[in-house]
């Protein structure tokens, strides 16, 4: 079949249904993101004080952490299409190690903010913030797994799919740092 | 999707990452925060893009990318307007 045949379905990378989640869960992601901005309006002071206790180095390693994770998963899916299995399987399984790193960091934030006696119903910030982060982490765990699945079994198609889950974390990350961590 | 186009993107990443988290420190010690504000907002629709096209092969399907760009820009727009409500209040 040529390029030129191809429906516009058929041009998505992997999998229709990947792309119906992934357009879900930005739209999910996107709204909670609009959400937090739109209560900052009324507390702007109060946010950035509440800012202030978050680690954004932190953060910021963990977005490295994250864009490179993906790389790795996407040179995965190449490796895959050019049936250099074990090479795609080790970059999986490094995608994934550098996702439960992500989740290390993020966990560790989330103990420092609960040592000091901060939970979802100190401010709103707060209350946005463990939400939003909090199931975005739901999703790299998720995500390892799905990874590690795929590492073990290794088809171009299999890779392709988990590859597309992975960059979508990926993707709602880099605009959840930001909003959450940056703007004041 | 090319090897050396996923390493070029991949590229891009770590330093726009790296440009807005020095932008968030310059915002810390009181320089311009709207304007950097804004600027974050703007560094983070290219790494979006960069995402799309890229990593999730969006360059690819000529027929979506405009759509997924496009939103993507809406979106974006709708959060730097949210975030400079306070700024004329």
């Amino acid at each position: 079949m040529t390029a030129e045949a191809r429906t516009p379905l058929e041009e998505l990378p992997g999998e229709v249904m990947m792309w119906v989640l992934i357009v879900s869960e930005l739209l999910v992601f996107g709204a909670g993101l609009a959400a937090f901005l739109g209560v900052r309006i009324a507390d702007p002071a109060g946010f950035a004080a509440a800012q202030d206790t978050l680690h954004r180095t932190a953060a910021g390693v963990n977005t490295l952490v994250l864009v490179t994770s993906g790389y790795l998963a996407a040179r995965a899916t190449l490796w895959a299409g050019d049936l250099r299995h074990g090479r795609s399987a080790l970059a999986l399984v490094t995608a994934a190690a550098l996702g439960v790193a992500f989740v290390v960091l993020k966990a560790l934030e989330f103990r420092d903010l609960a040592m000091q006696g901060i939970g979802t119903e100190t401010h709103a910030f707060y209350t946005f913030y463990f939400l939003l982060t909090g199931f975005h982490a739901a999703h790299v765990v998720a995500g390892v797994l799905i990874l590690l699945l795929v590492a073990v079994w290794n088809s171009h198609r299999n890779v392709e799919v988990a590859g597309s889950f992975w960059h979508m974390v990926d993707l709602v990350w880099v605009l959840l740092f930001p909003v959450i961590y940056l703007l004041r | 999707m090319t090897a050396r186009r996923l390493t070029i993107a991949w590229a891009w990443l770590l330093g726009l990452s790296l440009a807005s988290t020095a932008v968030a420190a310059l915002i810390e010690s009181g320089a311009g925060t709207t304007a950097a504000g804004a600027a974050i907002l703007g560094v983070a629709l290219v790494k979006a893009r960069l995402i799309l096209l890229d990593y999730l092969g969006l360059a690819q399907a000529p027929s979506w990318r405009g759509g997924f760009v496009v939103s993507l820009g809406v979106f974006t727009a709708l959060l730097a307007g949210l975030y400079l409500v306070p700024a004329f209040l």
